[in-house]
């Protein structure tokens, strides 16, 4: 008989997300065990703890799951857990931190395919505005954007704060390649004046692009929404749009919602999970192999 | 449908370990439930919601496992918990905190083995060193080999009141006949081994307790043990996988031998693996502690 699958989980939070446990059981994972209020410096504790009670083939049924809030802490964490390992005490490792990791993935994937398909273009060089982008999932879209080649700036309410997420972005999460610029939501209406490419990411409920914006941005192509509580951060953006056109466009901007975001994002998370179980050797993964899996779904969902 | 088998694991520390996770789960029990931040006086309370609510059939297939880094808090817990039992509601309860019982019990099993092999003595006639002696691992291969009628030292590193105080406290407990001294600088360590039949290492993982130099004072020694498998080895000259292999730097003593710590995890895993599955195969409920743990080893060893 084969081992039972035994996903371990852990979260710097107080609890797990229920999202994540039901992810994870869905895609197959027998055991679904949480650790809850980890601190960083107990991963290599943790996943030595896990690697050496398995055997190198029982370690192939076993795998961590890394939840939290903190996109930076999630990060080092899952270095932490690959650099407590060595072979063959090995086993895979997803980070995605509040889901942020896929989300993301799944928002800037949706919103090149629009790119593509409406406007028979790409995200290289196209200028892109990360609204409310201090967050985890505003932080990981500039990130994979900037690394798709596009020049973004991540919009904060606080000029200071964005800067410092800034800063992290491209040092920690791109590795000193990109170079996405900070600026504050007071002067958004100057920066909409030259963008491609918006990505609503605030807190729910916040309309970040008013209709007069909207309006006033000669050269929108797409906008994207994370927000499903209305008012849409987005105006006229409704959670469904899958590629409508945006009311009040003057440039037939589309826009993707929510809901569209929501479904790339959970196929995105399956996929992940279940490619941990399939593989035979370990897996490290994280935004970046999520944006790959994201552009592979919607390919193969054409 | 017949009835899943449920591991409740009360934890008095934030998280179960993922070691005794996988273990269990290895273990066929279908269903695991992990309870953090478990406080003694909650154990008659939760053990009576474990017994009541299955049947006196569904009990057979419920079981108890307690964790933590306290080995007195572990046995209180132990107690605690065959206290709440009700006839013919009473399930199998196995105590095991940083696997400490285990690991102690297969270490001193193993050099029980190889003084029996090689040096025809028993533990009785012996005088023990247990340096890291104040951690859990180190206090109960003192407890254990105590209660073998060997004289034994807790040794601490840096006090010798905490090393008396434990030896004290646990003498109490258990009824053994343990003391407890300091070893800071060789000359210490030096004194202590020119003696001593026996040396375990419970230290911290990846520090030399007692380099070749000391080792070479000692005059009659005849097994040592180290469970420590991050490089370097507690005892110097002992490889992981040593089981009676001779103890290279103690020159001056004949024939000394040493155990290593993959010998002992093994013994440790098998151990654990033939507790837990007991505590399902059984038709009586057992309560397993370290003195369970060191009869197994025992029998595993023969």
């Amino acid at each position: 008989m084969s081992k039972p699958l035994i996903l371990h989980m852990l979260t710097t939070a107080k609890n797990l997300s229920p999202f994540d446990v039901n992810m994870a059981v869905d895609a197959g994972w027998v055991s679904a065990i949480p650790y809850t209020n980890v601190e960083p410096d107990e991963v290599q504790g943790l996943v030595q703890d896990a690697i050496f009670s398995r055997s190198p083939k029982g370690l192939k049924y076993t795998g961590f799951f890394i939840g939290g809030r903190d996109t930076k802490q999630a990060m080092d964490m899952l270095k932490a857990a690959t650099e407590a390992m060595f072979p063959p005490f090995q086993v895979s490792v997803l980070a995605d931190p509040s889901g942020a990791f896929t989300t993301a993935a799944g928002m800037v994937a949706v919103v090149e395919d629009k790119l593509k398909t409406e406007f028979s273009t790409d995200l290289a060089g196209k200028n892109i505005l990360v609204l409310g982008g201090t967050g985890p999932v505003g932080q990981v879209a500039a990130v994979l954007s900037a690394q798709a080649g596009a020049n973004v700036r991540i919009i904060g309410r606080q000029l200071d704060k964005a800067q410092r997420i800034t800063d992290m972005c491209n040092q920690e999460f791109g590795a000193g390649k990109i170079t996405i610029t900070a600026g504050a939501d007071a002067d958004k209406a100057e920066y909409i004046k030259t963008a491609d490419v918006v990505f609503a990411t605030g807190a729910a409920g916040i309309e970040l692009l008013n209709a007069e914006l909207v309006a006033s941005a000669p050269q929108l192509k797409v906008a994207a929404d994370v927000n499903a509580v209305p008012p849409s951060g987005v105006a006229g953006l409704d959670p469904f749009d899958n590629g409508k056109a945006i009311a009040g466009s003057q440039s037939g901007a589309v826009g993707v919602g929510a809901l569209a975001i929501g479904n790339v994002k959970y196929q995105v998370q399956s996929k992940l999970l279940k490619t941990m179980i399939e593989k035979d050797h370990p897996l490290y993964l994280h935004f970046e192999h999520a944006f790959a899996a994201a552009r592979e779904y919607i390919q193969a969902s054409k | 449908m017949a009835k899943r088998s449920i591991l409740h694991m009360f934890d008095p520390m934030q998280n179960n370990s993922p070691f005794d996770v996988n273990m269990a789960l290895d273990c066929d029990f279908d269903v695991l439930m992990p309870y953090a931040n478990v406080k003694l006086e909650s154990i008659g309370r939760l053990t009576q919601d474990v017994i009541f609510s299955r049947g006196p059939s569904g009990v057979k297939k419920t079981a108890i496992f307690i964790g933590g880094r306290d080995l007195g808090v572990a046995v209180d817990m132990l107690n605690g918990a065959k206290k709440a039992m009700v006839p013919p509601f009473e399930v199998s309860v196995f105590a095991d905190p940083s696997g400490a019982f285990t690991t102690a019990a297969a270490l001193v099993a193993c050099v029980e083995k190889e003084l029996k092999e090689k040096h025809n003595k028993e533990l009785k006639d012996c005088k023990a060193l247990v340096f890291g002696g104040t951690g859990p691992v180190g206090i109960a291969t003192g407890v254990i080999t105590s209660l073998t009628g060997a004289t034994t030292t807790l040794v601490d590193h840096f006090s010798s009141e905490a090393a008396q105080g434990l030896a004290e406290e646990y003498n109490r407990r258990f009824n053994s006949n343990l003391s407890g001294t300091v070893a800071t600088y060789d000359e210490d360590k030096i004194a202590l081994i020119a003696d001593a039949d026996i040396i375990f290492c419970t230290a911290k993982a990846g520090i030399q307790i007692l380099n070749p130099e000391v080792l070479s004072h000692a005059k009659q020694l005849k097994v040592a043990g180290d469970v420590n498998a991050v490089p370097p080895s507690g005892i110097s000259g002992i490889q992981l996988n040593d089981f009676g292999a001779p103890l290279v730097h103690a020159t001056n003593a004949e024939n000394a031998v040493g155990v290593g710590p993959l010998a002992v995890g093994n013994i440790k895993y098998k151990v654990q693996h033939a507790l837990l599955e007991s505590m399902l195969t059984g038709d009586k409920p057992v309560y397993l502690d370290f003195i369970a743990a060191f009869e197994k080893a025992r029998e595993l060893l023969k």
